[in-house]
């Protein structure tokens, strides 16, 4: 059952053999690590850094993701139905389009906001 | 053949276990969003060795690719004032929860088990056809028998669109201020208010914000 | 042609929701009160196109789409029902946001959303719709929680009801999860055949996660943490709307899974089904709200409270099904009915008392308003007087109902605990009333300036007309219920 898998298996394996080997090369291939408290200091030009080391990000980039993500499974529903496309026939048809109005309004909507304006 | 597929669930359900358990267990939001990740991908690995290759491949796309990204996104939103390792508070309520849930999930652990177990299930599990979980199987069942709740999860994506709207949206305040403000505001203030972390200024920087907007 | 017109309630509410989007994202002006008036609109659109099929002799059929939704009387009952609760949210919507100053549209398009959700869970048949309009009703009502966004009792209560909502959305999966592994089944029919013929561990206890994730819902009282909070920190008409349309769905969804999924006589035994645990649910809820609910100072807190409680006396008729499946469900849907417009009245009436940005909150805020604003203070006692059950109302014959199907169940110390509630829940509406008519506020206390608003004063003419119509004349709506639950069985 699980053998008919084995290219995708091969295939990840193989990902991260290479990946590996890339990162136990670039430790001999990079330069040495001497670490002093000088070059741990993170470096503001020349001045002491104050702060937390989180920013506080904006709302907008969870606006952005979460739009990102409906609009991905949006996108999720039309694989399948682009590959029974023929089976499914004008019926198909009729509710992808169905489907996909609601989101476009969506968009619309989001748009005429000015949700995906970054600077407002 | 056998031995394989067995080896390959152990390997995937006890991947998943860990990766929940780091979640519980982390104290590290971000480490907990990682094993979050690797829950999700070995819970794809399982969604494959029940041939529901499509399902494995949307665990990937919208799961691994989107929403640990969302959750990675909320937890520098929120940045390091929301997670308190150290909070004293509320041990005996934590305790008291946490061993009541134990006992609900070894409770939930042996009812599934014995219902698998049991030689007389209310219905045979019959052997799935490899194509079952394909993409064109998929859609057909999708589209054709489940028609109304395809369409109905339009309603809840368009709600999903709207809440985050009206939430994420409702004033534009201090919250709402750009990195590349916050750098104009920062060169414009001799002292930055550093006693709240990075993040909280002074109140000129407000009137700054709302001149300039 | 038949689908459509089945369907055509979820249709008039889906795509007025969608042009009033389109409407307001290429208006000129921002928000604006045209806005709540075609949303009502719409909801009323919906509600006549329900009213109209409830005329008919048949019912189109829509047998097509059966185990997803179930277009029957019982769900158009809920159709109505919901339109009228969201409709009323939206008009009380129209005023308050303005007058507090946080209108935008997206309030609008939310409360339509939301009720189409509840309206698609009132007619769900199968696990798989129901959750989905679950959810698109509960995000509806969490973002509308959180719509004041400065105000950090507004995020708090929208952090519990969206931490605690989304808990009880996991567990109610989690229970029907359970029941399909126990049943092969996720359509409500097929796991009642099978429940029927044999019970397994699996089976009672996905049947109790999906109580308990329902309770949760309800706002029952060992699940009613998030209640008061939510209902405090959210703008008044999303309160209302979670009072009213939110708690209708739920109640849609407990009827709909204990009528169906466990309406096996096995199931509905005393000594072995769900009664003993839907009555525990009741008289908790009754007698903690009850008891709490006197003690609040604030008055909108007062009225979560007492959203709570009234779950409670609806619970009585729910396990009254246990007899007569017909007539205890005509009396909750009964009860859900004068409910929702003496809370939307109520609710109302609180709005309609506080104006620019400032709201009337505690019961000081209101002394003295009987005699400075006699309409007001008038239409506040009368949905007050109906929410305590007090005779020419539509609250009377609710309870009246509910506690009848409990007695003709045999459940005699029920209705007993019910009247004895009622009796102690008359006290806290009373003293509101006390407020405004005998007292008069301090000298130099700020007192509350009611506003003017044609939504408000529509939103409580109509609730005040059901409230007087289902008090006085309650034979057609009883009859109307009934129909609907007899249907609601198949």
């Amino acid at each position: 059952m699980i053998a008919t898998y084995a290219p995708l298996f091969m295939l990840l394996f193989f990902a991260a053999f290479l990946a590996s080997v890339f990162y136990v090369a670039a430790t001999f291939l990079g330069g040495q690590k001497k670490p002093n408290p000088g070059k741990q200091a993170p470096f503001e030009c020349g001045s002491e850094s104050s702060g937390g080391r989180h920013l506080k990000l904006s709302v907008k980039f969870y606006l952005t993701a979460i739009l990102f993500v409906v609009f991905d499974i949006e996108a999720v529903f039309v694989y399948p139905w682009a590959i029974h496309f023929r089976a499914l026939g004008w019926l198909g048809l009729a509710e992808m389009l169905g489907f996909l109005a609601v989101l476009v309004v969506a968009l619309v909507y989001v748009w005429r906001k000015g949700a995906l304006e970054w600077e407002t | 053949m056998v031995a394989l597929g067995t080896i390959y669930f152990w390997v995937c359900a006890l991947t998943a276990v860990a990766g929940a358990l780091s979640v519980v267990v982390s104290k590290n939001p971000i480490r907990g969003a990682m094993g979050l990740l690797l829950l999700i991908l070995s819970v794809a690995g399982l969604f494959l060795a029940l041939h529901a290759q499509f399902l494995a491949a949307i665990q990937l796309i919208v799961y691994a690719g989107a929403i640990v990204v969302l959750f990675l996104f909320v937890i520098m939103l929120l940045g390091p004032a929301a997670s308190t390792p150290n909070d004293r508070r509320g041990l005996f309520a934590r305790a008291f929860g946490g061993g009541l849930a134990a006992l609900c999930g070894a409770a939930a652990i042996a009812l599934v088990a014995s219902a698998g177990l049991a030689a007389k299930h209310p219905f045979p599990l019959a052997d799935v056809d490899p194509s079952f979980g394909g993409v064109d199987a998929f859609g057909s069942a999708l589209f054709a028998d489940a028609l109304v709740p395809f369409e109905v999860s339009g309603a809840l994506l368009m709600v999903a669109v709207v809440g985050a709207l009206a939430v994420a949206r409702g004033r534009q305040g201090v919250a709402s201020l750009t990195r590349s403000e916050r750098e104009v505001a920062r060169a414009a203030t001799p002292e930055p208010d550093t006693a709240g972390g990075a993040g909280v200024y002074s109140h000129e920087i407000h009137a700054h914000e709302e001149h300039s907007s | 042609m038949n689908i459509a017109l089945a369907l055509s309630p979820l249709l008039v509410v889906a795509l007025g929701a969608l042009l009033l989007m389109l409407a307001e994202a290429f208006s000129p002006r921002q928000g604006g009160l045209a806005l709540g008036a075609a949303t009502v609109l719409f909801v009323g659109a919906a509600v006549a196109g329900g009213v109209w099929m409830y005329g008919i002799e048949r019912l189109p059929e829509a047998a097509s789409l059966a185990p997803w939704l179930l277009l029957d009387r019982f769900g158009l009952f809920f159709d109505m029902l919901l339109c009228l609760g969201g409709g009323l949210a939206a008009l009380l919507a129209g005023g308050y946001l303005v007058e507090h100053g946080i209108e935008r549209g997206e309030f609008y398009v939310l409360i339509l959303f939301a009720t189409l959700g509840a309206m698609i869970l009132a007619s769900s048949g199968d696990a798989v719709t129901l959750f989905l309009g679950l959810e698109t009703m509960s995000l509806g009502a969490y973002a509308m929680t959180a719509f004041r966004r400065a105000s950090p009792r507004a995020a708090e209560g929208a952090l519990k009801y969206f931490l605690l909502g989304s808990f009880a959305a996991a567990i109610l999966i989690y229970g029907f999860a359970l029941l399909y592994g126990a049943t092969g089944h996720t359509d409500l029919a097929g796991i009642g055949a099978t429940a029927a013929t044999a019970r397994t561990p699996l089976l009672v206890v996905g049947a109790v996660l999906v109580i308990v994730g329902v309770a949760f819902k309800v706002s029952a009282v060992p699940f009613h943490a998030w209640t008061p909070d939510a209902y405090e920190g959210a703008p008044t008409p999303a309160t209302t709307f979670m009072a009213v349309a939110v708690k209708a769905g739920a109640f849609a969804l407990l009827l709909r899974v204990l009528l169906i999924a466990l309406g096996d006589a096995s199931w509905t035994s005393w000594a072995a089904g769900w009664p003993p645990v839907v009555a525990t649910l009741a008289v908790l809820t009754m007698t903690v709200a009850n008891l709490i609910a006197g003690r609040q100072e604030s008055v909108k807190r007062m009225l979560a409270y007492s959203s709570i409680a009234h779950a409670g006396y609806a619970l009585v008729g729910v396990t009254a099904l246990m007899r007569d499946p017909t007539q205890a469900g005509a009396s909750v849907l009964f009860y859900l009915l004068s409910y929702t417009v003496s809370t939307a009245g109520a609710f109302g009436a609180l709005i309609l008392c506080g104006s620019h940005g400032r709201e009337a909150v505690s019961y000081e805020d209101l002394s003295g308003l009987g005699r400075r604003h006699p309409a007001a203070a008038l239409a506040f006692s009368l949905f007050l007087l109906s929410l305590a059950g007090i005779p020419p109302t539509a609250g009377f014959f609710g309870k009246w109902f509910v506690f009848k199907a409990a007695i003709d169940g045999g459940l005699y110390w029920l209705a007993i605990l019910g009247f004895v509630n009622s009796v102690i829940g008359a006290y806290y509406y009373l003293r509101v009333m006390v407020y405004m008519y005998m007292r008069e506020p301090a000298a130099g206390a700020p007192v509350a300036l009611p506003m003017r608003s044609g939504y408000v004063t529509a939103a409580l003419l109509v609730s005040a007309l059901f409230v007087l119509a289902l008090g006085l004349v309650p034979t057609r709506a009883i009859e109307v219920a009934v129909r609907a639950a007899t249907l609601g069985a198949g």
